[in-house]
């Protein structure tokens, strides 16, 4: 099924909000007490943003469309940006 | 037939020998005073570099959150480096200047207003009293006399290290100033996404307020947030402006009308 | 130095290979996306080291106003997308009423944001509190500049829309590459400050 570019944008903004909301789920305590570290809910967390920075960049910002140097460079710095922050927080 | 040209066609060759060659440039070359201004540019901030990360060892800065004690043992360990190192940025520090006119006439050849040219000289005049000169003063006058009352010595001692890297206010704005220049400029004096680069500058120098509220941690004025990231940023968009202002003067045609027109 | 005019497809789904806005604003897109990266590396760092102490701070902020705050940059950015395709397919009237929107949203973001640091402030967590404070009020405090930067080049995008004889999709598209950005970056910091633990 081919969408229009609306109705891609519409499913994209969709998505985005429901990542959103499992996010705040991950993220909020449920009242279980003292809040601790969690490497499962770190790991979540920055593996969620980079899908939802990459369906920005991709969608919204259209480079799905663009010359393949932009396409490399943003999926670079993304890419970088999540080992960085694995090796931060793990290491 | 202009007179430049005229002047150009009549003039000898340049003879072979290197010190010849200067010389053929001195008497005939119509960018001169550009190219004179740049070179400036490089022999400045190579001193600026070697001064104040070599000789006065400010920069990378200590630390902000030193007792009284450990400051005055700091002016007593680095006495001659501040005193020699600042030495030389008291007679060599007007030689900043040189940065500041060829910025300024890069602005002047662009289509804006010359409010801009304007504005960014008038910042710039005075950015080197509070960004360079005041750190100078305050840490020579420590270094000059060490014994004096501690509290003197971290009074200098702050003041020096605030004055830097707090004034950044008057760098940012002009950063501001000239990059919205370059982004309005419609002669393609310098490139647009230079111009963007400029507001990233102003944009990361923001960062330097927080120093004046945190002495230790990386929002202090040694900070990893506050200077060294800053400091990168900073760092290499000196040379990205030197490079291109290089570019600009090599294509610079001298007997243009629209540079003829600002002379 | 002149750009060589570009045809612009109506749609934008049709196969067809360009770049989105002037690439010098990639430029600026790149810088920032790094230079934030550092600034979230570092904060990172910084956690692991009094991770306790950071999250006994974290509970004080308000997830739920975290969670509204990232809806409403999404939804902003979606319509200034919206306003570009609108754009492309010469609706107009349309983009000026999907940039309205996204105008708007950004203003509900920044309201918002004031009343949560007047909360925060309330509580007595102040920049100076401690570390996680200091990294708070800073990155949503940069953040903020960028959408007050933002609504620039919402305003430039307006120019362009409002009168016929401009309407460059180039600059329209640049416009909105710049809000998308502080979108993205809004994104990431949601999930280090209110979820990452």
């Amino acid at each position: 099924m081919t969408l229009s570019a609306h109705q891609r944008l519409v499913a994209a903004w969709f998505t985005l909000s429901a990542i959103t909301l499992v996010a705040w789920s991950i993220g909020a305590s449920h009242g279980r007490g003292p809040i601790e570290p969690d490497a499962a809910v770190a790991f979540s967390a920055i593996a969620i943003t980079l899908i939802k920075v990459r369906v920005i960049i991709r969608e919204f910002m259209d480079v799905r469309h663009a010359p393949a140097r932009l396409r490399w460079i943003t999926d670079g710095w993304l890419a970088s940006f999540g080992l960085a922050m694995l090796l931060a927080y793990f290491a | 037939m202009t007179v430049a040209a005229l002047a150009q066609e009549t003039a000898p060759q340049p003879p072979a020998s290197s010190l010849g060659k200067l010389a053929w440039q001195w008497r005939h070359n119509p960018k001169l005073e550009l190219w004179l201004s740049w070179y400036t540019i490089l022999v400045f901030y190579n001193v600026f570099g070697i001064v104040f990360f070599g000789i006065t060892r400010t920069q990378p800065p200590p630390k902000a959150w030193w007792d009284l004690p450990k400051i005055v043992w700091w002016f007593h360990d680095k006495g001659w480096g501040l005193l020699v190192g600042f030495g030389i940025i008291f007679v060599m520090g007007a030689f900043a200047t040189a940065s500041t006119a060829l910025i300024t006439y890069s602005i002047r050849r662009m289509s804006v207003s010359p409010a801009f040219a304007w504005s960014y000289l008038i910042l710039y005049s005075l950015a080197a009293v509070p960004g360079m000169l005041l750190t100078c003063i305050a840490l020579v006058t420590g270094a000059m006399r060490p014994d004096r009352d501690p509290r003197l010595m971290g009074l200098l001692y702050d003041m020096g290290f605030l004055s830097f890297s707090g004034t950044m206010g008057i760098f940012l704005i002009g950063s501001v100033v000239w990059g919205v220049a370059i982004l309005l400029d419609e002669n393609a004096i310098l490139p647009k996404w230079f111009g963007y680069f400029n507001i990233c500058n102003a944009l990361t120098e923001v960062v330097v307020a927080t120093c004046c509220v945190l002495k230790s941690g990386p929002f202090a004025w040694d900070g990893v947030i506050a200077f060294y990231i800053n400091m990168v940023v900073f760092g290499i968009y000196t040379g990205l402006f030197i490079t291109y202002l290089r570019k600009m003067i090599e294509r610079e045609d001298m007997d243009s009308p629209q540079v003829r027109g600002i002379r | 130095m002149t750009e060589v005019a570009r045809a612009r497809p109506t749609s934008s789904d049709d196969g067809q290979e360009r770049m989105p806005g002037q690439s010098d604003m990639w430029v600026l897109v790149m810088i920032e996306a790094i230079t934030f990266s550092s600034y979230f590396v570092v904060y990172t760092i910084y956690y692991c080291r009094s991770a306790e102490a950071f999250l006994r701070s974290q509970s004080q902020l308000d997830l739920a106003l975290g969670v509204i705050n990232t809806l409403i940059l999404l939804a902003s950015s979606w319509s200034v997308a919206r306003c570009v395709e609108r754009a492309r397919a010469g609706d107009h009237r349309a983009a000026t009423r999907n940039l309205a929107l996204t105008a708007g949203g950004g203003l509900l973001f920044a309201a918002l944001k004031l009343h949560e640091w007047s909360v925060e402030i309330g509580r007595g967590n102040f920049f100076s509190t401690d570390e996680f404070f200091s990294f708070y009020y800073f990155l949503t405090g940069m953040h903020l500049l960028h959408v007050l930067v933002g609504f620039i080049a919402l305003g430039v995008v307006y120019y362009q829309l409002k009168s016929p004889a401009r309407r460059s999709l180039e600059v329209i598209e640049t416009g909105a590459t710049f809000w998308h950005m502080v979108d993205f970056l809004w994104v990431i910091i949601f999930a280090l400050l209110y979820v990452m633990r």
